[in-house]
C-alpha cells in the first residue's frame, strides 16, 4: 500500500480538519480531490510529518508517519504556495535542496540539472528566481521535489496560477511521471479534469473525511445500470412522474438519474410527454469526474456527516 | 553465440546521513552571507574595529594606565572594548535576523521541512552560520590580542596563552548568548527588521537603563539584567579582577540560562509553526 491511515485526526482549535480517516491507498497515482477546507493540504501535511496526528496512525510506503525522516526520504514535496528562496538561481535552488535530502555534491549538481531539464527550464536556471514568471516557478518547485528521486512524489495543487499554455505543459510533465515505472503520486488538486486527466486512483475528502475512494474508471462508470436524462422542460415534475410510475429516479446536476430496467425508456417518454416537457438526450451514465464529485459530497451532506 | 538484450535497471542514489544534510545548510547559509554587502561590512569592519582597538589597549595601556599590572587580570581590558558588544549585536542583528524570518517570509520553511530533516537539525544549522560569524567579532580579535602582547614581548607567553584559553570561554558564551537570542528573535517573526530591532533591544534597552538605574537608586543588582555587564562580570571573575558591581557566578548563572531558555523558546516556536505555515 502507498499509503494506510487508521482513525487519523488532525483538529486545530475547533476545527477537525481530519476527522477519523481511515483508508488504504494502492501504488500508482492517486487523485485527493475535495472541496477548499476538505482536509487535502493537512492530510498531506500528516504524511510528510509536518504536523503531528492528534490521534490515529498512518503510514507511507510502510514506513510509520510518526517517523517523519524516513517516510521524507522517499516523498518529493511540491507545495501549492510559493516557496522559492528568490534570491537563489534555479540551478542552485534545486542542488541545494538535493544537498539537504541527502544527495552527495556531484550527484546533486548532476540530478538537478537533469531534471531542470526535464520540467523545461533551460538557460533560465542561471537567472535568480525572483525574475521568474509564474509558470517558471512551478517548474523548479516541481524540480526540487523530484530531485532526490522519490518514490512518491507529492503535488498539491501543482497547476494553481498557470496560464492554459504552462497548465497543459505541467500535466504532461504529470503524466510522464505517473507513467514512470515504480514511481507513485499523490496529486491533490480541486481542478478535477487535471485529476482525471492523470490519476488511475481517486480519494474523495470533505470535511476531513473520505466520502469516497476507488479506481477511478470504476467509480465514474459504476453506474452503468443507470441512465442519463436530458429534458427540456420542468426536470423535478419529470422526475416526479417518473417516481409515481414506480421508476427510480433522481435530479442531478446534470438532468435526470433513472435506475435501468426493461421498458423504462417508454416510462420516461410517456412521463416527459405527460409534464409536457421534451426527452432530449437517453443514454447509460458516465459520469465525469466533476459530476462524481458533486455527487458524493451532495450525497455526504444529506448523510447529515 | 548469444545476444543478451540490454538490461535497464533504477538506480537508487543512495542518500547520505543527517549530518551532511545540515552540513549542506551551514554550508550554503555562509556562503550567502559572505556575498552580502552589509554581512561584509559588519565582519570586516567590527572585526578591525575590535582587534586595532584590542591591541591599541596592550599597546598604550602601560603609558595610559599607570600602575596597571602587567598580569593575567590586564586582560580584562580588551574584554570591556564596548566596541565587542556593539559589533557583536550589530553583526546578530545583520544575520542572526533573516535566518528563519526570510525563511518565513519566502514560506522556504516548508522546502527545508519537507526533506528528512528534523526541525532541531534546520535549527542547529542556522545556529552554526550565525555562530562562527559571531564568534569573529566575540572571540578571534580577543584571541589575538594576547597573542600580539606575546609577539611583542610586552607579556610572557604563559600569560598570553592562558588569556587566550579564557577569551575563548568567554567568547563563546558570549557567542552562544547573541546566536540564541538572535534565532529566538528571528524565528518570532517573518520581518527581519523587527528581529534586528530586537536583538538591539535586548542589548542596548536593557544594559543603558540597567546601569542609568543602578546607579540612581544604587542598585548594582539591576546590572544582573544586562547581558554587556553580565559578560563583564564573568570576564572579571575569569581574569581574577576583584570590586565589581555584580559577582561573576551568577551572571554566568544568567547568561547561560537565557541562552537556553531562547535556544528552547526558539525549538518549541519551531514546533509550532509547522502548523501556521502555508
Amino acid at each position: 500500500m502507498l499509503v494506510e491511515t487508521r482513525g487519523l485526526t488532525k483538529v486545530f482549535g475547533e476545527i477537525r480538519a481530519v476527522d477519523d480517516l481511515s483508508t488504504a491507498i494502492p501504488e500508482g497515482a492517486i487523485g485527493l480531490v475535495g472541496p477548499n477546507g476538505a482536509g487535502k493540504t493537512t492530510l498531506l501535511r500528516l504524511l510528510l510529518g509536518l504536523v503531528q496526528p492528534t490521534a490515529g496512525t498512518g503510514s507511507v510506503l510502510g514506513h510509520d508517519i510518526a517517523d517523519g525522516i524516513p517516510v521524507r526520504e522517499r516523498i518529493g514535496y511540491m507545495p501549492e504556495h510559493d516557496c522559492l528562496i528568490p534570491e537563489m538561481t534555479g540551478i542552485g535552488l534545486v542542488s541545494y535542496m538535493a544537498r539537504v535530502s541527502g544527495l552527495d555534491r556531484n550527484t546533486a549538481m548532476s540530478r538537478a540539472h537533469d531534471v531542470l531539464q526535464f520540467v523545461g527550464v533551460e538557460e533560465e536556471r542561471y537567472r535568480k528566481i525572483a525574475e521568474y514568471s509564474t509558470g517558471m516557478k512551478q517548474k523548479v518547485k516541481l524540480a526540487q521535489a523530484m530531485v532526490h528521486d522519490p518514490a512518491v512524489y507529492i503535488f498539491d495543487e501543482p497547476t494553481t496560477g498557470l496560464d492554459p499554455r504552462g497548465r497543459t505543459e505541467m500535466l504532461r510533465l504529470l503524466t510522464t511521471i505517473a507513467s514512470t515505472l515504480g514511481r507513485n503520486m499523490i496529486l491533490s488538486s480541486h481542478l478535477l479534469p487535471d485529476v482525471e486527466a492523470i490519476c488511475k486512483h481517486v480519494v474523495i475528502l470533505d470535511g476531513g473525511r473520505q466520502i469516497a475512494a476507488g479506481d477511478l474508471s470504476r467509480l465514474l462508470a459504476g453506474a452503468r445500470d443507470r441512465l442519463r436524462v436530458d429534458v427540456r422542460g420542468d426536470r423535478d415534475r419529470v422526475a416526479q412522474a417518473l417516481r409515481e410510475a414506480n421508476v427510480e429516479a433522481d435530479v442531478g446536476p446534470t438532468g435526470l438519474r433513472i435506475a435501468r430496467r426493461a421498458g423504462v425508456e417508454a416510462e420516461v417518454f410517456r412521463a416527459a410527454r405527460s409534464v409536457g416537457a421534451e426527452v432530449r438526450y437517453m443514454g447509460v451514465e458516465i459520469r465525469s469526474l466533476e459530476e462524481l464529485f458533486l455527487e458524493t459530497v451532495r450525497q455526504g451532506e444529506a448523510g447529515g456527516r | 553465440m548469444s545476444i543478451s538484450l540490454p538490461r535497464f535497471t533504477r538506480r537508487e542514489t543512495p542518500l547520505l546521513g543527517r549530518s551532511h544534510r545540515v552540513r549542506a545548510i551551514v554550508f550554503a547559509g555562509l556562503r550567502r552571507e559572505l556575498r552580502r554587502p552589509a554581512a561584509i561590512f559588519a565582519i570586516g569592519v567590527g572585526t578591525l574595529i575590535t582587534t586595532v582597538s584590542s591591541i591599541f589597549f596592550v599597546l598604550f595601556a602601560p603609558f595610559l594606565l599607570q600602575g596597571q599590572p602587567l598580569d593575567l587580570t590586564f586582560f580584562y581590558l580588551p574584554a570591556s572594548n564596548t566596541a565587542i558588544l556593539f559589533f557583536v549585536t550589530l553583526m546578530a542583528a545583520i544575520v542572526g535576523s533573516g535566518l528563519v524570518a526570510d525563511d518565513l517570509r519566502t514560506m522556504a520553511l516548508t522546502l527545508y521541512l519537507s526533506r528528512p530533516i528534523t526541525q532541531a537539525d534546520y535549527l542547529t544549522a542556522k545556529a552554526a552560520i550565525l555562530g562562527p560569524l559571531v564568534a569573529m567579532i566575540a572571540i578571534l580579535p580577543l584571541a589575538i590580542t594576547p597573542i600580539v602582547a606575546g609577539l611583542l614581548g610586552l607579556f610572557a607567553w604563559t600569560i598570553a596563552l592562558h588569556a587566550v584559553g579564557l577569551y575563548l570561554v568567554i567568547g563563546v558564551v558570549l557567542t552562544a548568548f547573541y546566536s540564541s537570542i538572535a534565532l529566538f528573535l528571528s524565528s518570532l517573526t517573518s520581518r527581519k527588521a523587527y528581529a534586528a530591532a530586537g536583538i538591539f533591544a535586548v542589548t542596548f534597552g536593557l544594559t543603558i537603563p540597567a546601569q542609568l538605574l543602578a546607579s540612581a537608586i544604587n542598585q548594582p543588582a539591576l546590572l544582573y539584567l544586562s547581558p554587556w555587564e553580565d559578560f563583564l562580570a564573568i570576564a572579571r571573575g575569569a581574569f581574577g579582577v576583584g570590586g565589581g558591581p555584580i559577582d561573576w557566578a551568577p551572571a554566568l548563572i544568567i547568561l547561560l540560562g537565557e541562552t537556553v531558555f531562547a535556544s528552547l523558546a526558539t525549538y518549541v516556536r519551531m514546533r509550532a509553526l509547522e502548523v501556521i505555515t502555508g
